[in-house]
């Protein structure tokens, strides 16, 4: 095999190897296969195409053709003329493809499901880095650089994913890189000739003679990849510092939990238990709000929707841009009362959590970071690591007020949200919706049912409120808290969400904060025992609306408190199947929390370390740099162009001395000759500069006579003992201009006044500026170092006149 | 050795003094560059800076090959001006006394009479220059330099304007010495006449295929026009800039690592002093950067020596000359260099 096909065969391999770092992202697999084979062609017309030999450009130019051909055939076959030849229809349906692919990018959690959008997205990216990887190690023979596209490739995967198996990745990526090298070298070495060295052995010898390259030191090479590789691996897993290396655990605090990690689908097993029976309450935010009263602003953090039995946790959901202003809360009526409330929140700079404390329901959230809306929550998502930390954000929310008797007279809700948020697993015992519709009996609707559920835990049912409580484990974990009667939040909004949903009820369960102290100044400290969980109950017209199981814990809205047995209006009750008001049987045994709840890592909002919160509001650091940085892209530009035209104003219109005025005419023709392509030679006189102008910018008649005339003048200005009357310099100038403007191209004359080349200038003086600022500088320093020199003899001086 | 007579010079109509370069005196020197430059066809760079020396008050090296027309050049200068011409064909027995003079005793006066030598005239001609010996050579150096000979403790001074033209062969080197460094650096210029164009040398067929041209030359200045050509260029205008940027460029020669002598400063009086009679001859009353420019070449190659390795890669010191002006920035006037601007 010629060294050639060798290391296009590398290239392909190694470029394999990056792109299985991408398997993690899509859920099927199917798309590598694809990718394989349309690389493999690209690789074989590149082979071709340097066998004929054909020039390096033309054979990257053939693959990429190649590449076009094939992706056409293949996405876009039908809008093809004969299935593979590209017209207008195919770029069409490619950009609509890829701008799909671009939103489903955004919308999908990882693993994305493998769109026609996303898979062209995939290949077409690998098509790329494939050609890259080629042309540059194969083509143009210069492997290293090869690196390069082949780690961007894995930075895209080893970025995005956060599943186990990294290391597999790397090995993978890394591999084929070597194998590259090696190959790339190999075929160096054997442009040498043989080689000696290492070939008495047998071995060696026999490839040797059989006309192969010299393998000691490609032997070697093996060698120095195989170490490079296992240090790569092991040492990161070895050196404490490095938070476990590609084959240790991964790291704490990234918002992955063990359920795969994907940003819309973390479990936020909130180990409120370890933050309420912290020692002392650490402040995690402050906030100002225009709420009459603060005693409903309950700051949520995350929904969880999922009911297995033991625990609840958020499911996988996926995950938009934050809108502007954000979506009508689900359910939410106009009949409703709601009062529109605007909150500023400062976060402290040791609270770092994935998600946003908000108000419910939130309109608009100003926040600076990189932050995603899951829309079924209403949550907002901190993205590629963004967290709360130091972040302040204002919101705009409502306060939902509705009354006893709107939500008494609620109508079913929406048949798919039934069916999701009263699902529970068969492993649920029983007891638990029995003793809910023993509490519930009597109750005429929905309503009725969650306000004694409410009542009986809070108050009649004799639950205490205990955080040092034992914790279970298992489905029998509600069972068990049922018949001890003490636990904490999670406990109550876990049993109450739980039961409502035995009931027919939607429901699910809030984590957040209980609205906090008012302090002094008018801003409410919210503390890390504020920490608190409670049930959202939906229901139709109000939307999800919450409840306070939890004695002696943050406040039980209006509309859930002292509801009249004997309501006016009875409602319209749910027709749920297999509800019944028959009294069920007492809470069976066993109490406690599943282990979970209880666990403390795999937390990302655990306010572990939280320092004072600071107050204030404005725009965060980040938007200012970004709109100066976007201020300067817009600036930076047209900078010279400014400079340009202030300076030639300033020459052209000078009304000092004639002197001046003819060497300031004279600059501007020499800047002006420069911007158009004549660079100033520092070695020219003036009349030489001016013949230069003349014969580069092929001037003739009067701009020629215009540029020797104001030479002449400068002459007389610069050498005679008294400068003869000289003419119009700025007339001269604007003459002489004018005709290397009408002498040049068009796109000279563009590039002349958009990009002029005299704006170097500009860079000049501010390093002239800079050089003697270092001069003085030193200059300073020996000056002083001379004055203590000084000093220092003087104090010697005496004691040498005594000695 | 040859000798022409002294030729009487006769009046003139003055030249007003207070034109200085330009007017009349411009013209008189353009009546002499035309007179010579009819004998020396197709080069008029070579006559034009013949010219100028004469006007620095210099004196002229002309190198080049047998037949170029070196000591046409001489004597076609010589007759354009009205002025007295000796030519001194240098031989290896040439004694520094028929240079300078000699001192006879007169049997009438019986007392010693001073003979000048071949060197007082206003212009003399020395042919074939490195023929003569050493000692010869030297003979010339105080007469050159100081515009006076002093034999038998008795010091002559030499008439105004005073300018040796010699001539060298630089081929034909068996039975000849060299003109030292130090003697070199005495010469303001050297010029090498070079072969004519085919055009010009068919036009000299011409004109010089049956009679001398030289017979048929009348003198076209007189020598007090001269003189006051050359108090003329001595009141020419150098800018500071333009003093600074000369001894620029000489300063160069002596750093330059192609060089292993560099110029005197002997040679920067030289060259300033060649670029105001380039001025004076251009009519202007200033100098200009360019008039050092124009001369450089002529007025220090001869005086530069190569190093070896220069002279291994065939560098001569005219390329190293013209490398130094391309490398030395003009003076500017606005100040501003760009960093790192090429300086020697």
């Amino acid at each position: 095999m010629s060294g050639s096909a060798r290391l296009a065969i590398c290239a392909v391999v190694a470029t394999l190897g990056a792109t299985c770092a991408l398997l993690p992202l899509v859920d099927r697999t199917t798309w590598i296969v694809q990718a394989a084979l349309l690389l493999s062609v690209q690789a074989a017309v590149g082979a071709l195409a340097r066998r004929i030999p054909l020039a390096a450009p033309v054979t990257v130019a053939a693959q990429v053709l190649a590449a076009v051909l094939m992706l056409t055939l293949v996405f876009a076959g039908g809008q093809a003329v004969g299935g593979v030849l590209p017209g207008p229809a195919v770029f069409r349906e490619f950009a609509q493809l890829l701008q799909e692919g671009a939103d489903d990018v955004g919308r999908y959690a990882i693993p994305a499901p493998a769109t026609p959008a996303i898979r062209l997205l995939l290949v077409g990216g690998v098509l790329l880095v494939g050609l890259a990887v080629d042309a540059l190690a194969v083509t143009y023979r210069t492997a290293a650089p090869a690196g390069l596209p082949l780690l961007a490739l894995y930075s895209v995967g080893a970025g995005l994913s956060h599943g186990g198996g990294d290391w597999l990745w790397f090995l993978a990526a890394a591999s084929g890189y070597l194998l590259l090298l090696l190959a790339e070298g190999r075929d160096r070495l054997s442009r040498w000739g043989r080689v000696f060295g290492g070939g008495t052995r047998a071995d060696s010898a026999g490839v040797l003679a059989a006309g192969g390259p010299a393998l000691a030191p490609v032997r070697t090479g093996r060698r120095i990849g195989a170490l490079a590789l296992g240090i790569a691996l092991l040492a990161p897993a070895v050196l404490p510092s490095i938070s476990g290396g590609l084959l240790g655990p991964r790291g704490e605090g990234e918002g992955a939990g063990d359920d795969g990690g994907t940003i819309s689908a973390v479990n936020p097993l909130v180990s409120l238990q370890n933050s309420l029976n912290q020692p002392e309450n650490r402040e995690v935010m402050r906030y100002r709000t225009s709420a009459e009263s603060a005693q409903d602003m309950y700051l949520r953090i995350v929904a969880l929707d999922r009911f297995d039995g033991a625990s609840w946790r958020a499911s996988e959901r996926r995950v938009t841009d934050v809108p502007e202003p954000l979506p009508t809360p689900t359910g939410l009526m106009p009949g409703v009362r709601t009062d529109p409330v605007n909150t500023s929140v400062s976060a402290a700079s040791g609270y770092g959590q994935d998600y946003l404390p908000l108000p419910y329901p939130a309109e608009r959230v100003r926040i600076g970071g990189q932050w995603r809306y899951e829309p079924e929550g209403r949550t907002l998502v901190g993205d590629h690591g963004q967290t709360t930390r130091g972040m302040r954000y204002q919101v705009e929310s409502l306060m939902v007020q509705p009354t006893a008797a709107q939500l008494a007279a609620a109508p079913a809700p929406p048949a798919p949200l039934l069916r999701e948020y009263t699902q529970v697993p068969p492993s649920l015992p029983k007891s638990v919706e029995t003793t809910a519709r023993k509490v519930t009996a009597g109750a005429a609707n929905a309503y009725q049912q969650a306000v004694r559920l409410q009542d009986w835990f809070s108050t009649s049912g004799g639950f205490r409120y205990d955080t040092q409580v034992q914790s279970g484990s298992g489905t029998g974990a509600i069972e068990r808290f049922l018949e001890d009667k003490r636990g904490f939040c999670v406990h109550f909004s876990f049993s109450m969400a739980a039961m409502a949903r035995t009931l027919g009820i939607p429901a699910r369960v809030a984590v957040g904060f209980t609205p906090g102290t008012p302090q002094a100044d008018g801003t409410v400290s919210v503390g890390s025992k504020d920490a608190h969980s409670w049930p959202e109950l939906y229901f139709e017209g109000t939307g999800w609306t919450r409840f306070e199981p939890t004695p002696s814990r943050g406040s039980q809205p209006e509309y859930s408190v002292a509801p009249s047995p004997a309501t006016t209006d009875p409602g319209v009750p749910l027709p749920l199947p297999g509800r019944s008001h028959a009294p069920t049987a007492s809470p069976s045994t066993g109490g406690g929390c599943p282990p979970q709840l209880k666990k403390a890592d795999g937390c990302p909002g655990t306010p572990v370390q939280a320092d004072s919160g600071s107050s204030g509001g404005g725009p965060s650091a980040t938007t200012v740099a970004l709109a100066a940085g976007a201020l300067a892209a817009l600036v930076l530009p047209v900078l010279p162009v400014l400079w340009r035209s202030r300076i030639r104003a300033r020459r052209l219109g000078g009304t000092g001395e004639p002197a001046q005025r003819t060497l300031a005419a004279w600059r501007e023709l020499i800047d002006s000759a420069w911007d158009h392509g004549i660079l100033p030679e520092e070695s020219h006189t003036p009349r030489q500069a001016a013949a230069r102008m003349v014969t580069a910018g092929r001037l003739e008649g009067p701009p020629a006579q215009a540029a020797e005339r104001l030479a002449t003048a400068v002459e007389q200005v610069l050498y005679a003992p008294q400068p003869g009357p000289s003419g119009d310099p700025a007339a001269d100038a604007g003459t002489a201009v004018a005709g290397l403007g009408a002498a040049a191209g068009r796109w000279v004359r563009l590039r002349a006044r958009l990009a002029p080349r005299s704006a170097a200038r500009l860079l000049w003086a501010a390093h002239r500026r800079r050089s003697q600022a270092a001069v003085r500088l030193r200059s300073g320093r020996a000056a002083a170092a001379a004055r203590r020199v000084a000093r220092a003899a003087q104090a010697l001086r005496p004691r040498g006149r005594r000695a | 050795m040859t000798t022409y007579d002294e030729r009487a010079s006769h009046g003139g109509p003055p030249t007003r003094a207070e034109s200085r370069a330009g007017g009349d005196l411009t013209a008189t020197a353009e009546r002499v560059r035309r007179s010579v430059e009819g004998v020396i066809e197709g080069k008029p760079e070579v006559v034009r800076l013949a010219l100028t020396v004469l006007l620095a008050e210099g004196h002229l090296l002309i190198e080049d090959v047998p037949g170029v027309g070196k000591t046409m050049l001489a004597k076609a200068l010589a007759r354009s001006v009205d002025c007295s011409v000796r030519r001194i064909q240098f031989t290896p027995d040439l004694l520094p006394s028929d240079i300078t003079g000699v001192s006879v005793f007169d049997q009438q006066r019986r007392d010693f009479e001073f003979k000048p030598g071949a060197i007082f005239a206003q212009i003399v001609i020395g042919d074939e220059i490195n023929r003569a010996s050493p000692k010869t050579q030297s003979a010339l150096l105080e007469s050159m330099e100081e515009r006076q000979v002093t034999v038998d403790g008795h010091s002559y001074e030499l008439p105004s304007p005073f300018m040796v033209v010699a001539t060298q062969n630089p081929v034909e080197m068996e039975g000849t010495y060299p003109l030292p460094e130090a003697q070199r650096d005495r010469f303001m210029a050297r010029v090498s006449i070079g072969y004519p164009s085919p055009e010009a040398e068919l036009r000299m067929l011409d004109t010089h295929g049956s009679i001398s041209p030289l017979d048929d030359m009348q003198p076209v200045a007189h020598a007090h026009e001269i003189v006051k050509l050359v108090e003329a260029v001595r009141t020419v205008h150098v800018a500071d800039s333009v003093r600074r940027y000369a001894v620029e460029v000489v300063t160069a020669t002596r750093h330059h690592p192609e060089l292993r002598l560099g110029a005197s400063p002997r040679a920067t009086l030289h060259l300033l002093r060649a670029a105001k009679a380039a001025a004076a001859l251009a009519g202007r009353e200033f100098a200009l950067p360019d008039d050092v420019q124009s001369l450089a070449v002529a007025v220090l190659a001869h005086r530069l020596l190569p190093t070896a390795q220069a002279q291994l890669s065939r560098r001569t010191s005219e390329q190293v000359v013209h490398d130094i002006l391309q490398r030395t920035p003009v003076p500017d006037p606005f100040g501003h260099q760009p960093p790192g601007a090429r300086r020697l």
